[in-house]
């Protein structure tokens, strides 16, 4: 299964860089959250070591094996989150409930794992110049049934979420001038018919208070402004660790969970959000340059859908955090405090990490 | 790659790839570009925003200024009272809100929301008073639920309190809640909805001297509103004092003499026009009232058919009757049409212009001359003498003793009264002048409306020998400790052009009426050269006999006094009416002496 080889040839940097970013993302939660009850420190302290020892567990089992029993996880995956949304429904309203919508988001979570493994599956054999019909239409029929089904729980935001990880395989397999505008008019079509038909009120304000946040300041506009207001009055050198006037007397919402990079903004000032920022930017270049190391096509794939899923995340939700973007309710990615998320961006990782280690293997 | 024929060619894809990154990079530095833009360039106006954010500016409602009387007593002062606010930004459910808050505070939902709703323009952060003048049972009920209740709190604030209740309630006045019409007034700019202010009396007419200055506590808050700690404070500046002309015994004294009988009463020196005493009845009591929802008691005032809100003194309108003599004697000695030898035969009655008029005295006083019919008040006399005159000149001269327009004294809603003339008539009632009218005017009845304050002016005059006089409530106020006249005494020392010695003759006729057995000798004070004079008003308009027959009661007259003392030197002028009193020599006279005495023992 494992051998010297590929212990040898295990990125301990691209680890290293994985372990900073959680740790400082543990140092901000502390930050934000030491005052109100619940430990969240500590239960992030808990998931990385959990999640460090999937991770190196998951590096003994080669990614093609992975791979090949893809269409299992992604259906074990489907039929989970259709059987959430069908249970879930029938004891809604009672309390029991509620903890099951704690479980609900974990399977979302791990689906993209099952998505990134399937559409590899899907493109490793692909030796075409361009994305083909088949293969544009299969995969988007295997990423619309989760998209769906997550977005029916409802939960937006992690549902789009795997559009990017599409996106990533048909930039790889190639897109034509052609299918570029016909995904554009696809996409601007779901758009116009989702505003008309299947978003809820709220999930519409978010997006027009993206245009104009004073418009309602202390309704849908609330969290922009306090966010933007929180980053804003941080400064040069920001208020100090632990002293953000927005995050500890807590105007700021979701301080240690989806605005945990207004904490940074506020609490280290524009310094600390560059150091931190490039810690970040080390992190993703290292995934990217991963995908070079990779020896077969499915190993590319892999490395660069791991690495737009990730990118994609980090980009949505700080821009989110600054007012460019709807709010979507993504976290930032090791930063942010949340297990499902930690977790599945680790096996993310050891993906990553697994293609890399098995790279001079022979077939 | 040392063995590029093992591995399949991935060039295309890795290019792809590689290609993403730029993208990906470029998005970095647009990242790191636009946080300089709001962390660097922005940033005063966020950290501003910030400060705002946590820091909640709350007002320190001030001490209301003392009011005292001229020795010091105090009329008017403060005590703490708790008030309990809801601040509508902490409901987590607005409803469920309002049910408990009104279960502890045994409100009514309805009241309670209409109250919220009242002020539904100002900020969610800041505190609606749903509750005033708490219990300290009520105070602890809210404690003990602060935390389940964010949303309402208790604050203390300074209460208008008057420690003699009813005692002058009518110069005081009272406090309510600032109406939205006053907020958008200049002189109300700085206050806040919620505020109370002065809303009659010395209250309203030195509301910007005694309201002193908010205060502001500027507190640290976290986003429910909790307060975490104070940043700094502006301590607020107390009103400043009031110390009033009124002399608390005679004022006192004076609504004891009117207690359970409707009328007014003024004593002031005629000299300096300071008022001694100023008392209406019937009265109220302001303390039951000062809160910010107005409760049955303060409706039951208003629609009483006594209106005790009412200050009689300067509102109350009535006919002079006999008190008007003087002003016809003046007039007459004035037009050279009477002097000390004219005489004139009184037989009980006249007949003029075809219509018999009476005088009070059925049997007639015989042959009277100017002295004797003051002092006897004989009402054939000034007929004759009025008819002489003509109703022009007697109005030309009951303004220039200051009837029909108001004496300017320092309180609002002073009415000026009436002086009928043909011109007025034409004007008012669209019908001409009948001759007979001036006959009753004569006698100060007919459409000629003063009110109690008019009176004591126009004795004042009669007492200074022609001098005018500025009526005034205020005497000092006291700014920190220190004395200060901010307000120009308003004492003009005019002259009415009327000769002294014609004075002189009215003022002998008013010493006869008191001290040589006439109409107003039971207003006599041994040692003190009493001068006064009666009246007994008939109440003749319709609404009022309606109102007499509604509440049952005998026909009377307004009972009427006025007079000061002493003769030479006058330091001090009593006027006073009793509604419905009858004659004015048995019911007001004595009432008079009583005040007139109570002066000469305290000051004389």
């Amino acid at each position: 299964m494992i051998n010297q080889t590929q212990i040898k040839n295990i990125d301990w940097i691209l680890i290293a860089l994985l372990v900073v970013n959680t740790m400082i993302g543990i140092a901000v939660i502390y930050s934000s959250s030491h005052h109100v009850p619940g430990n969240y420190y500590l239960r992030q302290i808990f998931w990385t070591l959990l999640s460090l020892v999937v991770l190196f567990v998951l590096l003994t089992v080669g990614y093609n094996l992975l791979v090949t029993y893809s269409l299992y996880f992604y259906f074990g995956c489907i039929s989970i989150l259709a059987a959430i949304l069908i249970f879930g429904k029938l004891i809604a309203g009672t309390k029991s409930w509620i903890k099951l919508e704690f479980i609900q988001i974990q399977p979302s979570e791990i689906t993209k794992i099952a998505i990134i493994l399937l559409l590899a599956r899907v493109f490793s054999e692909y030796k075409k110049k361009f994305l083909s019909k088949d293969a544009g239409l299969s995969s988007i029929f295997f990423v619309f049934m989760p998209v769906m089904l997550v977005a029916l729980q409802p939960d937006l935001g992690t549902a789009l979420s795997y559009i990017p990880i599409l996106l990533a395989s048909f930039i790889l397999a190639g897109l034509t001038r052609k299918t570029l505008a016909l995904l554009l008019i696809i996409t601007l079509v779901a758009v116009i018919i989702s505003w008309g038909f299947f978003l809820k009120d709220y999930q519409r304000d978010r997006i027009t208070t993206l245009l104009s946040p004073e418009k309602d300041p202390l309704g849908s506009g609330y969290h922009i402004i306090q966010s933007k207001i929180a980053i804003g009055s941080g400064g040069l050198f920001g208020k100090g660790y632990g002293r953000g006037t927005q995050s500890q007397l807590q105007f700021l919402p979701a301080r240690h969970t989806d605005f945990i990079f207004a904490v940074i903004g506020e609490e280290l000032g524009f310094v600390g959000v560059v150091v931190i920022g490039v810690f970040y930017f080390l992190f993703l270049a290292r995934l990217f340059q991963s995908v070079s190391k990779s020896r077969d096509r499915t190993g590319v794939y892999i490395i660069f859908m791991v690495a737009v899923m990730i990118t994609s995340q980090f980009f949505v939700n700080v821009f989110m955090t600054i007012g460019l973007f709807p709010i979507a309710g993504i976290p930032l990615p090791l930063l942010s405090y949340g297990g499902s998320s930690l977790l599945t961006n680790y096996i993310a990782v050891s993906l990553v990490l697994n293609v890399k280690m098995r790279r001079f293997v022979n077939i | 790659m040392m063995n590029n024929k093992i591995y399949e060619d991935l060039s295309l894809v890795l290019s792809r790839a590689r290609i993403s990154f730029v993208i990906v990079r470029v998005l970095f530095v647009i990242l790191i570009l636009y946080f300089w833009k709001l962390q660097i360039l922005d940033y005063q106006k966020f950290w501003l925003k910030s400060e705002a954010n946590r820091i909640r500016e709350i007002a320190i409602p001030p001490q209301r200024g003392l009011i005292r009387d001229r020795n010091g007593v105090v009329l008017a002062k403060n005590i703490a009272s708790f008030k309990a606010s809801l601040i509508r930004e902490n409901c987590k459910n607005y409803d469920e809100s309002c049910a408990n808050i009104s279960a502890l505070l045994e409100l009514e939902p309805e009241v309670l929301k209409e109250r919220v709703d009242k002020y539904k323009s100002l900020p969610v952060f800041q505190p609606i008073v749903i509750k005033d003048n708490l219990t300290h049972e009520e105070v602890a009920r809210i404690k003990s639920r602060q935390y389940e209740l964010p949303e309402l709190i208790v604050q203390t604030e300074p209460k208008r309190n008057y420690p003699f209740g009813t005692l002058a309630s009518h110069v005081l006045g009272y406090l309510q809640e600032i109406s939205p019409a006053e907020m958008d007034m200049e002189q109300y700019k700085h206050r806040r909805l919620g505020d109370l202010v002065g809303r009659t009396g010395i209250e309203k007419q030195y509301e910007q001297i005694l309201a002193g200055t908010e205060g502001k506590l500027f507190e640290i808050v976290d986003s429910l509103g909790r307060g975490i700690g104070e940043t700094s404070k502006i301590n607020p500046v107390r009103g400043d004092e009031i110390k009033l002309t009124i002399d608390f015994d005679l004022q006192k004294k004076a609504e004891e003499i009117l207690e359970g009988r409707e009328g007014a009463v003024v004593v002031m020196k005629p000299n300096t026009g300071e008022i001694l005493a100023m008392a209406s009845y019937p009265n109220f009591d302001p303390n039951r009232f000062i809160n910010r929802f107005t409760p049955e008691e303060w409706m039951d005032l208003i629609n009483s058919p006594e209106f005790p809100l009412e200050n009689r003194t300067i509102r109350g309108l009535y006919a002079p009757g006999s008190l008007f003599k003087p002003t016809i004697a003046l007039a007459g000695l004035d037009q050279g049409l009477v002097n000390d030898s004219t005489t004139v035969v009184c037989h009980g009655s006249t007949v003029i212009y075809g219509h018999p008029f009476a005088c009070w005295k059925r049997d007639g006083h015989g042959v009277v001359n100017l002295y004797s019919a003051i002092q006897h008040s004989c009402n054939i006399y000034f007929y004759q003498l009025g008819k002489r005159i003509g109703i022009e000149e007697i109005a030309r001269y009951a303004r220039m003793l200051g009837f029909g327009s108001p004496t300017l004294i320092d309180l609002p809603g002073e009415k000026t009264g009436l002086v009928p003339d043909p011109e007025w008539k034409k004007r008012v009632r669209d019908e001409l002048w009948y001759p007979g009218e001036t006959i009753s005017v004569s006698i100060g009845q007919g459409p000629l409306l003063v009110t109690p304050l008019q009176i004591a002016v126009y004795t004042a005059v009669i007492a200074n020998r022609g001098l005018k006089v500025a009526p005034h409530l205020y005497e000092v106020e006291i700014h920190e400790g220190q004395e200060i006249r901010r307000l120009q005494e308003n004492n003009p020392g005019e002259r009415i052009p009327i000769p002294e010695i014609y004075f002189e003759k009215i003022v002998q006729g008013m010493w006869k009426a008191v001290n040589e057995s006439g109409t107003a000798s039971l207003a006599r004070v041994r040692d003190f050269n009493v001068c006064g004079k009666t009246g007994s008003a008939q109440v003749v308009s319709k609404a009022t006999a309606e109102k007499l027959a509604k509440q049952k009661r005998e026909i009377k007259t307004h009972s009427w006094f006025t007079g000061f003392a002493p003769k030479d030197n006058p330091e001090v002028v009593v006027s006073l009416i009793v509604e419905y009193g009858g004659g004015g020599g048995a019911t007001a006279a004595p009432s008079g002496r009583e005040l007139l005495e109570l002066y000469k023992t305290k000051y004389d």
